[in-house]
This record gives C-alpha cells, structure tokens and sequence, in this order.
C-alpha cells in the first residue's frame, strides 16, 4: 500500500542511501590494456643539425616526446635507452608516467651527442638491436631517428630482420632540406661543420659492387670493379631519410611517423595494428571506474524532488498515522 | 587547499536555495489557526531548510571532487646526496674470477646490481643520481629521490656493456651533477669499476677544479677480477710502475692526491662488495633535508557522508510528521 507517507517519505530515504554509497565509493572493476614503451633516441652526431625551426632534431625530439609522454595514461611505463654505433643502451627500464614524469622528463633533456660512445651511426643494426632490447623489456618500441646511415650502407642493403618484433613506431626526426651537420672540437666546442672531405660517401669497399658498377665513371672489372663514383657525394649534408625509414619499418612490424605530425600522431601509430609486429605486448592492469558521482547524481536529484513531493496530508487522520 | 577536480559542478551551487521555496514538512489541509505559534514558522521549519542547505550543498561540493592536492612536505632525514658512477664497459659481465658467469657464479654487474638494490632499499632518505661512463661519459638520471626511478637505472645496468673505461670522463660529469638543493657538506660520488684508465692530463686538471668547487667526497669500489694488480700493492723493486701498466694503482694515487676526502675500496667477491657498500652507507649518513612525496587525497566521502547524515536527518523528520490532528482535550470530569 502506497500512503502519501511514504510517498513522501521516499525521496529523503533514497537520497539518504544514495549519499551513503557515494561515500562508500564503489567502482566497477574494470581493467585497462596498456602498452609499456621503450624510447631509444639516436645520439649520433647527424642529430645535432638544426632544422626543426632553429631547434636541434634532439632538442625537437625532445619537445614531441616530453609531451606525448604527459598525454599518456597513468600506468603506461616508459623506459629510455640511447643509440649509436650499433647498438642500443638502456639508460633506465620502464618508469610509470605519473610518478615518475619528471625523471623522464629531465632525462630526455639531459640526451646529449656527447653520450655516444663512438661516432658510427648503423641505423637497421641499432634498430635490430633495440627491437631486441624491447621485446626483453615487453615493451613497444619507439625509435628516434632521422635514418642517416653512416658510413654508408653497404651495396646489398640493410639486413633482413629475424626474430620477434614488439612492435612500435619510427619517429622520423629532420627536415627535408640537406643540412649541414655541426662539429665539434675535442673539448666540445663547436667548430663549424663537416665538409664533404670528412666523411665517407659510399660503403666501403668489401662485399659484392653496386648493379651499376658497370656503368659508373673508372670501372674496370679486376682493378676498379666498384668504379670512382663513390669518392664525393653529399653525405656531409643530413635530412630525413623517410624512404629508408619505411623501408625498415615495414620490415619489422613497425609504423614510420614523421615527429613533426605531433603527440597525438604518435599515440595513434602506437596503438596502430600495424605497429603490432608479431605481437604487441600488452599489461593488463585494474582501472577502476569510479561510481560514487553517479550515486551523489542520484542522491542530489532525490533530495531535490523531496521538496516537491505533495505536501498536503489530505487524507484523513487515521490513514495519516503510523501506517508505515 | 581543498581544490576541485571538477569546478563546473560548481555552477549548480544555486540549487542550494530550493528548501527556501517550500516547507519540508506537510503543511496541514485543515487550518486552525490556534495551533499557529505567534504566526511565524516554527524552529523546526527553519532547522530542516538549514539542513536541507546543507545537504544539498555537500552533495554539490562532492560532485564536484574536492582534493587536498598533494604534492611534497620538507622532511629532516639522515642520508646523503649520492651520485653511483658505473663502469658500463663489457668486462663488468665477467664474474670475479674473469670468465662468463656460469651456474652459482655471479657476474660484477649482477652482484652490484643485486648489492645497490639492497643498498636504496635501506636508505630512503638519499637523493641518488646515477651516472654511467664507458668511452663517453652518459647521465642516466639527475640527483632524485624516486626510488622507481633508480630501481630502474639499476636494473637497466643488466644489460651488456660497451667497450672501453674512460674514468676521467667519467668522474668529471659525476661531481658536475651536484645541484643547488643538494647542501655541500653531504655529496659524495661511489664510483663502481673494475678497472680503471689513464686520465689525460688535462681532465685531470679539469677534475682538480671541480672536486675543489663542489667539495664532494669520493668512494671507490674497486672490483677486483682474480689476477688483476691491486690498487694498493706497491710494485717489486724492478717491476714496471708506469700510468699506463698500472693504471689502477695510479688512479689511486691520483684521487689521493685531488684534496677531497677520498676512500678506496678493493673487492674481490660480492661478499667483499657488501661490506664495502655497507662501509660507504655508514659513511655517507648525515642529517640531510629532503622532500617526502605527499599524496593526494580524495577528500570527496566527507561530503558524500556529511550529505546522507543530512537526507537522514530530513527523512526521519518525515518520518515523525504528523497530520494535525484536533488534540483531544482531557477528559474533562463532569461532576455533576
């Protein structure tokens, strides 16, 4: 039986209840996917050339990154590692975003050409050697580059990739534009830049001669079978090399993105399915949804009604009593 | 200061003002003016709208989740700021006795892992940077007191080394990581290698300036492989005793020589790598000020709970209202 009573008393009653959950503070169970990431940024010294609007391609890199990383969700764990040579180094293992932003951001800063360890620059070597670091770390990989091989890769090409591949994204770093490429002095100062006379322009000359060997100026089958073409070239000049970035990236499971196109770019590619490689590692991890300002939502709707509620006891004093 | 993480459900703040619209309690369908109290409402009436109000209000504030936003509070602790200066070249993967690490043998790096790990676990007080140096000197992380972050740097020591030692270097970047915050009287560099180079001499003298600006003081952890010279055996009559044959031994000299405070450690087992580090953590403990991370805290329930203590209240005097009905009068004794 419905009395005007408990009609009444009803809205005060579930506001009650309602208010009470909230404080409780019930969730829903739910969980997320997150994908861990390792950033390997080259430190060779191509990446000291100042083409991103007067700013270095590290200190660019640095930018972009520092922002895709505060864009991540907290429970994503980023790690740091460095290339040069031909290899990676891992500088610190996956950190948690929040708790540890400002450890990741000081780092990035703190990414210096001084950190190489020898001035070689083997870009699908130190990929490999990343992909490889990644996957140990079961993290995706995001690879920092502007893909200037140097020396020169040899006539037969990168190496074919074997093994597994966590996946990830190429961020290609540069301008478009050849730019020249900063020295530096033994005690670090700058010191103008490289000329074509300081650097190599062609692989060296071991393994099988390029196709056209033939063709090239000074060719002789037994004395000169690589031919003179590779004494000058403008290999003391550096930009994006996007096409050799694709290449490598579809090799190995990996989406090339330009850096210039931005942190939301980055954390689509990531997630891309393309960016799998044979498996993207995901962590599983609890993300409780937070149910308490639906129930305050109800409880204030309820207690705004209980002003409303018909206010006129127009029954008759018997059906007005302690009926409840 | 209470901060909201959701400010725009403030603006509904106004909703506040319904209990001044219409009395909670039912107004009675039968006039009788006697029963009126002086024809002004009665304190029940103006109680209920206040906890109405106050009601309302606390839900509105919950919804719009206020938080005490954390952050860090000063905190007096013993420790010290440190800056661990790591030998990343390959030779650290071998065990002590200078082979691949097989079965029950440890690697150098793995037991210096495993013994740092132990050493930040106790200590939670330092700030620790760390620094690694093989040919290049590289900054792995600035002075700071995450301990995920170092646990991290550390564990990241795991992986295979580069090539050469260049301390010089090494040293230089180490004693250059102090900042302001960290008080002068309480840095020192561990410097973990187990072997060590000829400085040239113009890093020496860089090296000389810096440990006499910054005033640090200087550990080394020598891990000595089986059958490398020690640092502090002095050659035979006879035997070579150049920079370059005994580098080791000469850095020690060179670090006694740079007029800061400077102790060297030789290990030669991981047991002799605890005690050292244990030494170093005596060592390098004084009252140092730091920032504890303080988290933040929902303070959300409070106004939740306050609210249904106010629905309760409002329904349990729904609850008690009654209808007025006409007071039956005493029986009035009729005598006759």
């Amino acid at each position: 039986m419905r009395s005007p009573v408990s009609a009444r008393l009803a809205p005060p009653l579930a506001a009650a209840a309602f208010a009470l959950t909230a404080a409780l503070g019930p969730s829903l169970p739910l969980q997320r996917d997150l994908r861990d990431a390792l950033i390997t940024v080259d430190v060779t010294r191509s990446m000291n050339v100042r083409d991103m609007n007067g700013l270095s391609r590290l200190e660019a890199a640095h930018a972009a990154l520092r922002l895709w990383i505060a864009d991540q969700p907290c429970g994503t764990r980023v790690g740091l590692a460095i290339f040069t040579e031909r290899r990676s180094l891992t500088l610190f293992e996956p950190v948690e975003v929040c708790a540890d932003f400002a450890t990741l951001s000081a780092a990035l800063a703190a990414l210096d050409w001084r950190m190489a360890w020898e001035g070689d620059s083997m870009i699908s070597r130190g990929l490999d050697h990343a992909l490889k670091r990644a996957e140990e770390l079961k993290a995706g990989l995001i690879f920092v580059t502007d893909g200037h091989e140097a020396p020169p890769l040899p006539y037969s090409g990168p190496n074919r990739f074997a093994g597994e591949s966590p996946g990830g994204v190429i961020l290609g770093v540069g301008g478009d534009t050849p730019s020249p490429i900063p020295k530096f002095d033994d005690l670090g100062r700058e010191a103008g830049f490289y000329g074509p006379h300081d650097v190599q322009h062609a692989p060296a000359r071991v393994g099988p001669p390029p196709a056209d060997a033939e063709s090239r100026p000074g060719f002789h089958p037994r004395n000169n079978p690589y031919g003179e073409a590779d004494l000058e070239g403008a290999e003391h000049l550096s930009a994006l090399r996007a096409d050799h970035l694709q290449e490598l990236a579809a090799g190995r499971g990996l989406v090339f993105l330009r850096l210039s196109e931005g942190p939301q770019a980055l954390s689509a590619a990531f997630a891309a399915p393309k960016a799998a490689g044979t498996g993207a590692r995901m962590r599983r991890i609890p993300a409780p949804f937070d149910l308490s300002p639906f129930f305050g939502a109800l409880a204030l709707l309820a207690l705004l009604v209980g002003w409303f509620a018909p206010s006129g006891l127009r029954s008759s004093p018997s059906a007005s009593g302690d009926s409840s | 200061m209470i901060a909201f993480a959701h400010p725009l459900a403030l603006l509904a703040l106004p909703l506040a003002l319904t209990p001044f619209l219409r009395r909670w309690l039912a107004s009675a369908p039968v006039p009788r003016l006697d029963l009126r109290t002086g024809g002004e409402a009665p304190w029940t009436d103006r109680l209920l709208k206040a906890v109405g109000v106050v009601g309302i209000t606390a839900l509105i504030l919950g919804l719009a989740k206020p938080h005490l936003p954390g952050g860090t509070r000063p905190h007096q602790g013993h420790g010290a700021n440190l800056v661990l200066l790591i030998d990343r070249s390959f030779s650290m993967d071998d065990s002590f006795a200078g082979r691949a690490p097989n079965g029950d043998e440890e690697s150098k790096s793995a037991a210096a892992r495993r013994l740092l790990f132990e050493f930040i676990e106790k200590r939670p007080d330092d700030r620790i940077g760390v620094a690694g140096f093989s040919t290049a000197p590289m900054q792995v992380l600035a002075l700071t007191q995450s301990r995920s972050a170092i646990a991290a740097a550390i564990a990241a020591l795991g992986e295979r080394g580069l090539s050469q030692t260049d301390v010089g270097r090494g040293l230089a970047m180490a004693m250059d990581m102090f900042d302001e915050a960290a008080a002068p009287d309480s840095r020192a560099v561990v410097m973990v290698s187990d072997g060590a180079g000829v400085i040239a001499r113009e890093t020496q003298e860089a090296l000389q300036a810096l440990a006499r600006r910054n005033g640090v003081r200087l550990y080394w952890l020598y891990l000595r492989t089986a059958g490398a010279k020690g640092i502090f055996e002095i050659p035979r009559p006879g035997e070579a005793d150049t920079p370059q044959l005994r580098p080791e031994r000469h850095l020690h000299i060179f670090l006694q020589r740079l007029g800061v405070p400077y102790r060297a450690f030789e290990a030669d087992s991981p047991e002799a790598v605890d005690e050292a580090i244990q030494a170093i953590g005596d060592l390098e403990s004084r009252p140092i000020l730091t920032l504890r991370p303080l988290p933040r805290r929902d303070l959300a329930w409070i106004f939740y709970g306050l609210a249904a203590l106010m629905a309760g209240v409002l329904a349990a005097a729904r609850r008690l209202e009654r209808a007025y009905a006409p007071r039956s009068s005493a029986p009035t004794e009729i005598r006759p």
